[in-house]
């Protein structure tokens, strides 16, 4: 399937958006993530350029001529986990959207790691699908924001994920792996294309302490399905096409579309996490202030124990 | 064309109006990008029934108010290819139609029969008629008949024309203008027409032109129906002993090329005879020996007519029997043989059987074999006789009665009552020979009987003979020699001398023989087949009973005259004739001149184009009027059910798509 270039549409440019949006959010009122002294080896990994030179293991590039660096993980890590659907669907922009799905998960994406890096968690991104995408290690600092911005920015939507078995595996198991207990995961997709045990596996990932919030970003069109008469919507991902009298199956539609935001938000409230749905026409501060809040309250409510 | 016309014409394009709306309703919905396609149900009973038309009823009765519409809208632009007079400033018509329903009408050219175009210009030509208009039609075949008088009721003359069938008469076109021009001449109308649908073969091609002459206007339409068409003909077949000598004519003459004449029994033929390359007509002899059974002859190869391929081969001669009642002892000839009149009838060689008897049959049985009879001398009837006699002339039996010096001395109780009423007397004859008037009769055979001397000769009471009798010779004298009458069906000759030698020299004069070969003729006609030519009349004097059943299997109407019926067949065949109940058979031949199709030559006024054309404007406001308030009604009542049936899917309701 080929890739679909992103229409970045009014949130371009990204980076100062993204700020703007944070910054606008939560200047001074929010509260750090980080929780607890003490910083404990957690593990290597390969050097990606950008990564703090301060924890390159010198020692271990002498003995396997590799540059690794090392990770360290505190039992009260809240770092910030994204995962960004980058599949076919998300390139779709409506009629009445300012830009497309894709566009808007990365706005929110964007504004979501500022906001964690300014309270010193490190923040990774994964990808699900997509092309020329580069997964980001948790990482915090200055330039981990930009790393963050220049990933979403250079990303381009495609992929059948319905095909692709693989597509989560990549996104969910290096989380898996790594993620600490305390560790917030978002994931911002629209939820429609998932295979059917992404909510399983995403569920999975609240073992251990992990904190979820699934933001389901869907267009205007998608939520409101405003065509009427004889209608032929295709899919962007898979072959199926659809020749439907709009009128009639508007309701069954809705219906259905609902019924799968409820599954989510009834399976993530069961494995303590947070569902929180958006269009891409509605405010993205507002967006930011619920899924904070979402995860706020979570803590509040005494997720840890 | 006016703008306004074709404004009106152009209303019909409108008739496409529904159907491509329907087909843009119909048309594949755009495809448009849409990612949660795969939640969408997709709705194939609504989109399938959008491809359809939903009340095929509703759409058709539109469209057709739509073409109606436009139709009446151009209705001067609606022109027929039809036949219609040409009016002189819109003034009533009298019209003639003479329609020629000859034989070579019969010719196909173009799948179509000239009769069929000549019927179709006549029904045309009475649709044109208006209120007013009288129309009369003539039938042109011989003899030349009104099939319908003057009238002004359209609708009755439209029944008569399309009632009208061919037949294979010969053509009279002559009889039939003066017989159309008599009847239109009286009538009321101040423009008076005669219209000619024939193909103009009368067979008198070098006659006068038509249209020439008549104080009533020609006109002569379908010139193209005198196109020729090639045909050739069996005009009558005779069979003489072991030949047949069989008339063919052909037009044109090359006709005859390669094709030849076939005599057939059933499928087998038993006879054949080329025709020579041209043969515009000619008699070909056919070898029949050993032929039996009912023969046909016919000419080989297609042709534009089929009707008159074929003709019954006719017996001339044969199965004819004449019987000679005769006193062996009186009739004897002191030579020797046969009396002289079975001997002279031998000698006209027409095959007939001649039956020698000593008396008179007393019962009906032995008679009813006999088609004639010869009487020589004969002493009276007794009462038996008579009566068996009576009963067979008066079914067709012909009786030469040579009356001699025996009638008088008739035994009691024994007369010639009915040939005879009355008595007769038998003496000397006072002046010997016949009068002069005998050669009417006789021809020049008729000198020898100018001095004929019998010994004697019979008297008879012409008064008691009644009115039908008639005498055909006198002697000099007078009196009569020969009287000829009718009895029933028969016939009855009536001579005043015996034919014995003893009596008289008669069976030794040349007209004797004519004398026989009349009574053989006219026996022929009363029992054997006999031929007359399409068109004639056929009279059957005191019949009581009469059905004629033709070559079709069509009875034919059989006319009451006072004293006899009369039919009239008017196609070529064999006729089945039920006559008393007794079986008799015809033939009806074809005439001759029917095959010239040379045309007869028409003036030039007649063939004007002033005078009518070939195209008729026909006002279709009304009928499309009535149609399109039809269409509107239809209409309203197929909402009206439509609303009373509400369709199941609320987005099906569109009635065209």
């Amino acid at each position: 399937m080929p890739l679909r270039s992103i229409d970045w549409g009014s949130i371009a440019p990204l980076r100062l958006r993204a700020r703007a949006l944070a910054d606008g959010v939560y200047a001074g009122a929010h509260r750090s993530l980080r929780r607890g002294p003490g910083v404990e080896f957690g593990g290597h990994r390969e050097y990606v350029p950008g990564d703090d030179l301060r924890w390159l293991d010198h020692r271990a590039l002498l003995r396997h001529d590799k540059l690794l660096v090392r990770e360290f993980e505190t039992e009260t890590d809240r770092g910030l986990r994204l995962i960004v659907d980058a599949s076919a669907s998300m390139a779709f922009r409506g009629s009445q959207a300012p830009a497309s799905k894709f566009a808007f998960a990365a706005l929110l994406a964007a504004a979501l790691a500022r906001i964690a890096l300014a309270s010193g968690d490190p923040v990774g991104l994964e990808w699900i699908g997509g092309g020329s995408v580069r997964p980001l290690p948790a990482m915090s600092g200055r330039e981990a924001f930009e790393r963050v911005v220049g990933a979403l920015e250079s990303a381009s939507a495609g992929g059948d994920l319905r095909l692709d078995g693989t597509a989560l595996d990549q996104a969910f198991g290096a989380i898996a792996r790594r993620a600490k207990r305390g560790t917030i995961i978002v994931l911002l997709s629209d939820l429609i294309d998932l295979p059917d045990e992404a909510l399983d596996r995403f569920a999975a990932l609240g073992l251990g302490g992990r904190v979820l919030l699934a933001v389901q970003i869907l267009d205007h069109d998608e939520l409101t399905f405003p065509f009427q008469g004889t209608v032929r919507l295709r899919a962007l991902e898979g072959s199926s096409v659809v020749e439907t009298d709009a009128d009639a199956t508007r309701e069954h539609y809705l219906a259905k579309l609902d019924a799968i935001a409820a599954d989510w938000s009834a399976n993530l409230t069961h494995h303590g996490g947070q569902f929180v749905r958006a269009s891409t026409s509605d405010d993205p501060a507002e967006i930011i202030r619920r899924a904070v809040s979402a995860v706020a309250g979570r803590f509040t409510h005494g997720v840890d124990e | 064309m006016s703008f306004a016309y074709a404004a009106a014409l152009a209303v019909a394009l409108l008739v496409a109006a529904p159907f491509i709306a329907h087909l843009l309703q119909r048309r594949r919905a755009d495809e448009r990008d849409f990612p949660p396609a795969r939640l969408v149900a997709p709705s194939p009973p609504v989109a399938r029934r959008r491809r359809h038309i939903d009340d095929r009823a509703l759409y058709a009765v539109r469209t057709a108010a739509v073409l109606a519409l436009a139709l009446l809208g151009a209705t001067p632009f609606v022109r027929c290819s039809s036949l219609a007079l040409g009016r002189q400033g819109g003034a009533s018509i009298a019209l003639a139609i003479v329609l020629d329903d000859s034989l070579s009408m019969l010719a196909q050219v173009d799948q179509k029969t000239r009769w069929d175009r000549a019927l179709r210009a006549a029904d045309d030509l009475v649709d044109g008629a208006r209120e007013g208009d009288s129309v009369a039609v003539v039938l042109a075949g011989s003899p030349p008949r009104i099939a319908l008088a003057p009238t002004t009721d359209l609708a009755a003359a439209r029944g008569v024309v399309r009632s009208l069938s061919p037949s294979h008469r010969a053509t009279d076109l002559e009889g039939a203008l003066e017989l159309a021009q008599s009847i239109v001449h009286g009538l009321p109308q101040s423009d008076r027409r005669v219209v000619l649908l024939s193909d103009l073969a009368d067979g008198h091609p070098d006659a006068p032109p038509l249209g020439e002459t008549g104080d009533v206007p020609l006109w002569i339409p379908l010139t193209d129906l005198t196109a020729p068409a090639p045909n050739c003909a069996v005009l009558r077949a005779d069979r003489q002993r072991d030949r047949a000598s069989v008339r063919v004519a052909c037009f044109p003459a090359g006709e005859s090329r390669r094709r030849s004449i076939e005599v057939v029994a059933g499928d087998k033929v038993v006879g054949r005879a080329p025709l020579p390359d041209e043969a515009a007509a000619l008699d070909v002899g056919v070898d029949l020996t050993g032929a039996a059974g009912d023969l046909v002859a016919r000419v080989t190869g297609n042709d534009a007519i089929a009707a008159d391929d074929v003709a019954p081969v006719l017996a001339t001669t044969g199965d004819l029997t004449i019987a000679i009642v005769a006193d062996p002892a009186g009739a004897k000839l002191v030579t020797g043989g046969a009396p002289p009149v079975e001997q002279a009838l031998a000698s006209l060689e027409r095959d007939i059987r001649l039956r020698p008897l000593p008396l008179l049959p007393d019962r009906l049985e032995d008679l009813n074999g006999l088609a004639g009879m010869v009487i020589e001398d004969p002493p009276g009837f007794t009462p038996e006789a008579r009566r068996s006699l009576t009963a067979w002339i008066d079914r067709g039996g012909v009786v030469l009665l040579a009356l001699g010096p025996h009638a008088p001395l008739a035994p009691l109780g024994a007369n010639f009552e009915p040939l005879v009423p009355g008595s007769i007397a038998w003496a000397p004859s006072p002046s010997p020979g016949l009068d002069d008037k005998a050669s009417i009769l006789f021809g020049a055979a008729a000198g020898g009987l100018l001095d004929i001397r019998p010994r004697g000769r019979a008297s008879i009471d012409l008064n008691a003979l009644g009115s039908g009798a008639q005498v055909t010779a006198r002697w000099k004298d007078g009196e009569p020699w020969l009287i000829e009458r009718p009895l029933g069906r028969g016939f009855v000759f009536l001579l005043t001398v015996p034919t014995s030698p003893d009596e008289s020299d008669l069976a030794l004069r040349p007209a004797f023989l004519m004398l026989l070969d009349r009574v053989v003729d006219a026996t022929r006609t009363r029992n054997g087949a006999y031929r007359i030519t399409v068109g004639e009349a056929w009279a059957f004097e005191g019949a009581k009973s009469l059905d004629v059943v033709g070559p079709q299997k069509a009875k034919l109407r059989v006319t009451d005259e006072p004293g006899r019926k009369m039919v009239v067949p008017d196609r070529v065949g064999v006729y089945e004739i039920t006559l008393d109940q007794d079986k008799l058979t015809r033939v009806v031949a074809a005439s001759e001149k029917e095959v010239d199709e040379r045309p007869r030559r028409v003036s030039e006024k007649a063939v004007s184009p002033s005078m009518g054309d070939t195209r008729a404007k026909v006002d279709l406001s009304p009928y499309l009027a009535v149609a399109l308030l039809a269409l509107l009604v239809g209409e309203l009542a197929l909402r009206l059910r439509a609303r009373k049936t509400p369709s199941l899917d609320a987005g099906h309701a569109s009635p065209t798509g």
